[in-house]
């Protein structure tokens, strides 16, 4: 009972490391950018939440309508620079690594380094659940994992049915004859980057509705988000839910059931393990490269 | 249609192109042999705007695409058949050739372009839900001939469709090549396969080592010693 309840709540947690993990995949999938800084966009969405809801009493939720146009703009303009610089895919990774620590410093220095959490005057969502059944699940998770399947599964769709969607499928198999066909690479790569961007602001949101923030969170984030990418198969948005599911299941029934220091070890064998015979991703038989 | 003028492409600091000279007229079919290493991809190149290292013009009905953006060039009325194809493998065959009508001049023209290029290959209609990877050799040839009419060109380059095709495919992409020119639309063919390409071309140019060498109807370059020395190597 215990058990399956933790299962239950961990496939829920899964649903915010797919949102974090989603934009993280299609950037790293389509334009070849490894972007570590977007962890520290996630973290700037987490605390323009708070600061949204703890100053001007917006509802946490709603602080989304600021932070997604917000991000979005940040985000295409990251890939603008990352263009114009010729910033390939192993440099991306050190270039971002050192923005995501320019991001935690003045993070810290604008919030400080201790823990902050909405208080529940402003966040009535921290303190409810809901009852399915004999099952209980916090309300901030249950959100987290709506929140996920609208997100994946509107990528999924756009990528599968639209012109801009078959585009950047294409622009990733080989961006030569892509742009013969017409696709200019930088406007879509700055759309995409950032649309990646503004995933992150909601990742950051679902965070702070049910966690406490400190600059340095991140750090908790990328072992957890950078296996549920791989896991999922890069680029490949629908992976991401699946493989966040999966992971997000697994360290609950482990923590629950052996011990939370444990976790991390069961989990990372588990996904090596996994990664042995599917290479390319949980979704993916043949190479996706 | 296309006036190719004083063309000259590098590779870094080694010239690939000296001085080319090249002219599609409108409805035209002409071909472009040569020994490899001619140069003959790097002009398809330079044309479709994959090759941005040259000096000279490329006039596609008076207008110089030599410096256009290669997204843009497809707005002039070029599209381009790669050699080797390179169909987009991860993406259905429906999904490739939707791609092919990505520019916008080219959408609004996407159900009726299916629909012709479905008649002209009827196996891709088939095989519309499979993905681009899993067709054989002469299947993506037509797909990436299928895809490239989607962008309703009015000059259609093509890149060594031949290459590496069993005959009787080969026949057909030939056959497809006259059907294409019926409808209008200029050929320029890159073609390994001398006496097939001048049997559908009006006239060819023969470059070598990056010059043209030898150029006239398709008739004189059949008998001409030159040709069968460069390119045949007889």
């Amino acid at each position: 009972m215990t058990t399956l309840q933790a299962a239950l709540s961990g496939a829920l947690v899964g649903g915010m490391f797919a949102v974090m993990a989603a934009g993280l995949s299609l950037t790293w999938g389509m334009l070849r950018v490894i972007n570590l800084a977007h962890f520290g966009l996630i973290l700037v969405g987490a605390y323009l939440t708070f600061e949204l809801a703890t100053s001007w009493g917006i509802d946490p939720i709603l602080t989304i309508v600021l932070t997604v146009p917000l991000m979005f703009l940040v985000g295409a303009g990251l890939q603008w620079a990352f263009d114009r610089l010729g910033v390939e895919e192993f440099a991306s990774l050190l270039v971002s690594f050192g923005l995501l620590i320019i991001v935690m410093q003045t993070v810290s220095n604008v919030w400080s380094a201790d823990f902050q959490r909405m208080p529940g005057d402003v966040n009535p969502y921290a303190t409810q659940s809901v009852s399915l059944g004999r099952f209980v699940f916090p309300a901030p998770t249950l959100i987290a994992f709506v929140f996920a399947v609208v997100i994946v599964v509107t990528a999924d769709q756009v990528l599968r049915r639209t012109f801009a969607g078959r585009a950047l499928r294409a622009f990733a198999e080989d961006r030569a004859v892509a742009s013969a066909f017409g696709i200019d690479h930088r406007r879509l790569g700055m759309v995409l980057a950032g649309l990646s961007a503004a995933s992150a602001a909601v990742a950051g949101m679902l965070f702070a509705l049910g966690n406490a923030v400190t600059p340095s969170t991140p750090f908790e984030w990328i072992g957890v988000v950078f296996a549920v990418v791989i896991l999922g198969g890069i680029g490949q948005v629908g992976g991401v839910l699946l493989a966040g599911v999966l992971v997000g299941t697994l360290s609950a029934v482990v923590s629950a059931t052996w011990s939370p220091a444990l976790s991390p070890l069961v989990l990372f064998s588990a996904i090596i393990l996994a990664l042995l015979f599917r290479p390319y991703g949980l979704l993916t038989v043949r190479g996706a490269r | 249609m296309l006036e190719v003028r004083d063309l000259e492409a590098w590779y870094l600091q080694a010239q690939a192109l000296w001085g080319v000279d090249l002219s599609v007229a409108d409805g035209e079919v002409v071909c472009l042999v040569g020994p490899n290493g001619a140069g003959k991809s790097t002009l398809v190149k330079a044309i479709a705007g994959l090759h941005r290292s040259t000096r000279g013009t490329i006039a596609v009905d008076g207008v110089d695409v030599a410096r256009v953006a290669a997204h843009r060039v497809g707005d002039h009325g070029v599209a381009l058949v790669p050699e080797g194809r390179r169909v987009f493998a991860r993406m259905s065959v429906h999904d490739n050739l939707v791609l092919g009508a990505y520019r916008r001049g080219a959408r609004s023209g996407l159900d009726a372009g299916l629909a012709r290029v479905h008649e002209l290959f009827p196996r891709l209609a088939e095989r519309s839900a499979q993905l681009a990877g899993s067709l054989s050799g002469g299947e993506q040839q037509m797909l990436a001939i299928g895809r490239a009419l989607l962008a309703q060109p009015r000059l259609l380059l093509m890149d060594e469709p031949s290459l590496g095709l069993a005959p009787v495919v080969v026949d057909e992409v030939f056959d497809a090549i006259r059907t294409i020119n019926a409808d209008g639309v200029s050929v320029l063919l890159v073609e390994q396969d001398v006496e097939r390409a001048l049997e559908v071309s009006a006239r060819g140019y023969v470059l070598a080592e990056g010059r043209i060498v030898a150029s006239g109807s398709a008739a004189e370059l059949t008998g001409s010693a030159l040709v069968r020395r460069s390119v045949l190597g007889l």
